[in-house]
């Protein structure tokens, strides 16, 4: 992972909140109604493979494990709804050979506004480790 | 929405247990959208230095977000939601998602959660999720 990749932003990328797709998050967690908060994954995976296949970032995605999560919500999301969803790195660290990378993701609604910002430590371990 | 009055500080969240089946996993891989091998490939994940496949971080966290909503009552009332990934979750193990009310602001009506998820294994607790956190909104 190359730490100048500080601070890349990437292009938006659309995200519908599929109904279909909620209902089976729904389902799989046994919540009976609404949006379950970390359903904002979905939306966090469309815009990753632009980040897993950056090679100025150089991020090998096969070294990665997932340190830590955190959704903050302005508003639910509705069902049904496109969003732009806008991934940036936000903070690179190399410590022990293992890298730190913070990916932020702002997932705007059809006004601009910031309904949910999602952010994933990933850390991808040293090769050989 | 969870009434203010019958929240206090230190009060437990009901605790929230299941076992995670590789048909969970691979369910949750189609609905989440991480298709990483690790979670699916017994091969590939003991190559990762594993004994078999483990089931996603964000798996666990989602267990972890249905104990919160059950207890606030509705998935709109959660304002943020936090989780630190310590320890993996092999198939065929009992995930036990709890929480305690660590804060209430009455001004803005919320209150931070402190949660976690623990699993025994080997006769030893381990924290797939040390330090979860969660701020929802009260009625």
């Amino acid at each position: 992972m190359n730490p100048a990749a500080e601070g890349t932003t990437y292009p938006a990328v659309p995200f519908v909140v599929e109904p279909s797709r909620v209902a089976a998050f729904r389902s799989l967690f046994g919540i009976s109604r609404g949006i379950p908060p970390t359903f904002v994954t979905a939306a966090e995976f469309a815009a990753f493979p632009q980040i897993v296949s950056d090679r100025h970032l150089d991020l090998d995605f096969s070294r990665v494990v997932h340190g830590s999560q955190t959704y903050r919500f302005r508003r639910p999301l509705h069902e049904g709804e496109e969003l732009a969803v806008r991934a940036r790195i936000e903070a690179i660290r190399i410590r022990g050979g293992n890298g730190f990378v913070t990916i932020a993701m702002d997932l705007e609604d059809a006004d601009g506004v910031v309904v949910c910002t999602a952010r994933s430590q990933m850390i991808e371990r040293a090769a050989g480790a | 929405m969870r009434g203010r009055a019958t929240v206090s500080v230190g009060q437990e969240l009901p605790a929230l247990a299941r076992v995670v089946t590789r048909e969970d996993v691979k369910a949750y891989a189609d609905v989440g959208g991480d298709q990483n091998p690790l979670h699916q490939d017994d091969a590939f994940a003991r190559s990762a230095g594993f004994p078999g496949v483990i089931a996603h971080g964000m798996f666990t966290m989602g267990h972890m977000a249905a104990a919160i909503v059950a207890w606030v009552g509705e998935p709109d009332a959660v304002l943020a939601i936090s989780a630190q990934f310590r320890a993996p979750v092999f198939v065929g193990e009992t995930i036990v998602a709890g929480g305690r009310v660590r804060s209430i602001e009455d001004r803005s009506a919320t209150a931070i959660l402190e949660t976690w998820v623990t699993v025994e294994r080997n006769g030893r607790t381990e924290w797939p999720v040390k330090k979860g956190e969660a701020r929802v909104r009260l009625a």
